[in-house]
Order: structure tokens, then sequence, then C-alpha cells
């Protein structure tokens, strides 16, 4: 699944540390969510879309929409 | 388990590894000495046997809490696969190697070696993994 997170944290100018201390994860899970190599969980998912103040569709990408 | 964040989940399952470690030196020496010198019988004796495995099946419940605990689910998932790793590993080396006993007389393996070859899989299965994920 792609998303918008390495768009959405340079905006922010938030490291993957930061982000990862906002998210209450480890920095390793923000890059491998951020890389595309994880898929967070729907609660995981929801964390991300608020802490950015958008929908969940807004951050997180089906392949199909590509 | 080898983890990189040191969140308290992390803390508490090294905790109890350490632990159950100590104890089964501790277990095993006591279940030694047991044997050579009080020589018990009956259902003492295997009660004083599996005295040294009881720490072990505590650590195996410590990576259950752990999984339970650790709240960072993609930190979760690699241990699970690390686990996925051992047993497979121990699986297979324990599969084959019960055939080389059975038709080629290889050396008797002692199942207390499982336990053990479980963990040297998961050990070799982090970097792998963790690699994947960089």
């Amino acid at each position: 699944m792609k998303n918008r997170l390495k768009v959405l944290r340079a905006e922010r100018d938030w490291s993957q540390a930061e982000l990862a201390e906002r998210l209450e994860v480890s920095r390793q899970s923000v890059n491998a969510i951020e890389t595309g190599k994880f898929d967070p969980s729907l609660p995981l998912a929801f964390k991300v879309a608020r802490l950015f103040g958008l929908r969940i569709e807004e951050v997180f990408l089906e392949d199909s929409d590509q | 388990m080898g983890c990189s964040t040191g969140n308290q989940a992390v803390r508490r399952f090294r905790y109890r590894c350490f632990a159950s470690a100590a104890l089964v030196i501790v277990f095993a020496f006591v279940a030694a000495a047991s044997f050579r010198l009080l020589h018990p019988h009956g259902v003492v004796a295997y009660l004083v046997a599996i005295l040294p495995a009881l720490p072990i099946l505590w650590a195996l419940v410590a990576v259950g809490q752990y999984l339970r605990e650790e709240v960072d689910e993609f930190q979760r998932a690699l241990h699970v696969e690390y686990l996925l790793w051992g047993i497979g590993g121990t699986l297979g080396v324990t599969t084959v190697w019960g055939y080389l006993e059975d038709f080629v007389q290889v050396r008797r393996l002692d199942l207390v070696y499982i336990y053990p070859i479980f963990w040297l899989f998961v050990a070799l299965a982090m970097p792998v993994v963790r690699r994947r994920y960089r």
C-alpha cells in the first residue's frame, strides 16, 4: 500500500524519529510504513491520519489509485 | 530476542529472559546434584528431572507476554517473523537429522538441544529479516 507519509512529514519538517515519537512507535516502524514495506493496522493508520489532520484515504492510497 | 526499541515491553522481556536463563543454570545444578547425592526415586525423581525445564517454559511464556505487551505493531510483526524462522529452522533441522539417524546412524540428537537450536535460528533470522525492512 502506497502512502504520502514522507511528503506530509517533509511539509511539517519532521524527522522520522519525531513522527515516531508522536505516533508512539519506533523509528523503524515509521521507516517501514513510509517505504511501503509494512502496512499499518487500521487503528495505526487512523492515528497517522488524525495526526496530520487528514482523512485516512488522503494519507494511504490503494495500489490501484496510483 | 534482539530489540532495537527500549520500550517497557522489551525491558520486561529482557528481564524475564535473563531471570529464566539464570534459573536454568541454578535448577540444572540442583537437579544434577540431587541425582548424584540424594538419588531420588519415583515421582520425586520426575519432578527433580524436569526442574531445569521449568524456567525454559517460563521463557516461552515470556515470549507470548512480550508479543501481547509490545505496543509497536511493526516490532511485534518482526518478532513474530523471527519466531516463525526459528520454528521452521528447528523443524527442518530436526526432521533431516531424524532421517539421518534412521538411515545412516548419525549421532543421536539429544532433545535438550532443540530449544537452543530454535533460538539459534531466531538469532540468525534477525539480521535477515531486519535487512528486508531497512
